[in-house]
């Protein structure tokens, strides 16, 4: 507990060195969005000279923490205790905690899940310095201060937060923003092993139950055909899934087809839901409200299959079909199977 | 009796946010100011603790002056006491400052036992200020709960994560963020208005928290904004397609190898 007390600069910034990563893990798994986080931080680690710090913690996390050095990470801070097996954010921020007073990291960076979101700023604050969330950008410059650009309300500024005098300079970033790291052949790394008698105060949370759910992640989809309140049903969502079956991809809805139960919140694109920046986008019958736009609008090619010619999603939109999904969305699907076919019979005519 | 706490925030009406069709930035100004809905669910369930073991509910909120409506809907809903935390110093605070703020209105209270707080607001969504304040208090935390119950001095309360549901249960005191859209708010009654209007919403400053200016507001921020730019956004071709014409979609799409056709 820190206290009511205020946030402090510290004395000597020149103390504060390298850049540190929380793994997030369930069991054996480490999560996408932590690989994503192992990607950006060796960017900024390498790009001024200094290490990669990954903090994992769990029951046995030793394949965990081989992977993690794998990835690319230089030093592995791998805590356990059978009293770590699951993630509880009292237990868990207090021994983050105490590896920052230790290791000093200059830059501390976590993925903006549920879990990391729950962890940060509680971090942030017994560490008395600051934190910005769901950064899009992240860079550090010649004097090793963090650069970090979030989008502002909408996604339509983005701003550069500095965080000057307080170390570690903390931020997070939310799943699906940075590329994930790859596994490096021969990279040399250390594991720091500490088995850790975690205090009884700090495991006052009774974990009762845990019912995995089968979720859609939207955000490491390359292409996403999303359908909103002009499919008129969820019998709409058949076709598009036939769609995405054929290209590749997810199916993403806007928020009023989830608040009507034609398929689950998992789907949802936008400001509630998740924030998607394919290469290709198909929106069906979206009318392209603020909302849904700030959850898709850096996709890089658009597709709007709308019945109105004036749906404010035509307005970043590539291509505009103004058509009943119905006759547009098998066009479609015909125009992809046939495509190949047709430039072969035209090469044989030819 | 449990004494509860539920923090609020005033923020503009995000349905009602237009959209600026040349310029395709949000524009904000029009837009009505309402309670920040997930407060609002957690206000929710505050008030059904209330019902079933009795409780006494005290409103806060950190904002402008003009944020004492935001709390007089929460006592129209059923809240018993409302207290806006509003001093110039306060301005421009960054999440460490706003949270400390919180928790020391939270302390000054004393004897809480559930402080309630929506999972994120919709005008900065960050999600951080919930947490902060119970690291500042020095309690337990349950966040994205989109269940909650009481019992037995217990808080057991089902958290929304991405890969699943973990039901957890918790000693008071404790915090809890609730999720967006995990119940329905009650209406505010006419008559709880009137009375809330008549006892009025209390208003706190930097000297009854005992807060040093230097540590709330932009100045007690570790964060700063050092710039703003507007974000370059992808061109698009703005093309009108018709159906016989569907084929050059797909064109395009094979030739910037986005989609792959021709067999599996």
């Amino acid at each position: 507990m820190v206290g009511l007390i205020n946030a402090i600069p510290v004395a000597n910034k020149d103390e504060y060195k390298n850049v540190g990563v929380y793994i997030e893990h369930r069991g054996d798994d480490i999560k996408r969005s932590s690989i994503e986080m192992i990607g950006i931080g060796k960017q900024l680690a390498r790009k001024i000279n200094e290490k990669l710090i990954c903090v994992v913690i769990g029951d046995k996390v030793d394949g965990i923490a081989k992977e993690v050095g794998e990835y690319g990470c230089d030093i592995v801070l791998a805590a356990e205790s059978p009293d770590l097996a699951e993630y509880r954010t009292m237990p868990y921020a207090q021994i983050i905690g105490d590896y920052i007073a230790e290791y000093k990291p200059n830059i501390f960076l976590l993925a903006a899940t549920r879990n990391g979101r729950d962890l940060a700023s509680r971090i942030a604050v017994k560490e008395r310095t600051g934190i910005t969330a769901d950064c899009t950008v992240l860079d550090v410059d010649e004097n090793r201060t963090l650069l970090a650009n979030r989008p502002t309300y909408g996604e339509s500024t983005l701003a550069e937060i500095l965080c000057r005098n307080h170390r570690p300079q903390m931020a997070t970033a939310r799943p699906g923003t940075f590329t994930p790291a790859e596994k490096e052949k021969d990279h040399k790394y250390e594991i720091v092993k500490k088995k850790v008698n975690v205090d009884k105060s700090l495991l006052g949370k009774q974990i009762l139950k845990f019912i995995p759910k089968k979720a859609t992640d939207l955000t490491a989809a390359k292409i996403v055909v999303a359908g909103g309140l002009g499919l008129g049903g969820p019998d709409g969502f058949k076709l598009l899934q036939e769609l995405a079956d054929l290209i590749g991809g997810a199916v993403g809805s806007s928020r009023p087809p989830v608040d009507l139960g034609w398929i689950t919140r998992d789907h949802q694109v936008g400001q509630t839901g998740q924030a998607v920046r394919p290469d290709l986008y198909v929106a069906v019958g979206i009318s392209g409200k603020p909302q849904h736009i700030a959850g898709m609008k850096f996709s890089k090619v658009i597709v709007s299959i709308n019945k109105d010619p004036n749906a404010e999603i035509n307005k970043i939109s590539d291509y505009i079909i103004t058509e009943d999904y119905r006759k547009a969305v098998p066009a479609l699907i015909d125009a992809i199977k046939n495509f190949g076919k047709q430039k072969v019979a035209e090469a044989q005519k030819a | 009796m449990l004494n509860i706490v539920v923090m609020i925030k005033q923020v503009p009406d995000s349905s009602e946010v237009e959209i600026d069709p040349v310029k395709m930035t949000l524009n904000r100004t029009k837009a009505r100011n309402v309670v920040n809905a997930a407060d609002l669910n957690a206000l929710e369930y505050a008030l059904r603790i209330k019902d079933k073991v009795g409780a006494n509910i005290t409103v806060i909120s950190m904002g402008p002056p003009m944020a004492d409506a935001a709390i007089i809907e929460c006592m129209a809903r059923g809240a018993d006491r409302g207290i806006l935390i509003t001093d110039r110093a306060f301005a421009g605070a960054d999440t460490y400052p706003t949270g400390l703020t919180l928790a020391a209105t939270i302390a000054k209270l004393g004897n809480v036992d559930i402080v309630f707080g929506g999972d994120e607001t919709t005008d900065s969504s960050t999600g951080h200020v919930g947490p902060g304040v119970a690291e500042f208090l020095g309690i337990d935390q349950i966040t994205y709960a989109k269940e909650v119950d009481y019992e037995d001095g217990y808080v057991i309360a089902t958290r929304d994560l991405e890969d699943g549901d973990e039901i957890v249960k918790v000693h008071t005191p404790v915090l809890v963020t609730v999720l967006l859209n995990s119940n329905v708010p009650r209406h505010q009654s006419l008559r709880k208005k009137i009375d809330a209007i008549r006892k009025g919403v209390e208003s706190w400053g930097i000297n009854e928290l005992g807060l040093k200016p230097e540590w709330v507001g932009l100045r007690g921020s570790p964060t700063i904004v050092r710039s703003m730019k507007a974000i370059k956004e992808p061109e698009h071709l703005h093309k009108t397609i018709t159906l016989d014409k569907i084929d050059e979609v797909v064109a395009d799409l094979v030739s910037k190898n986005i989609i792959k056709v021709g067999g599996k």
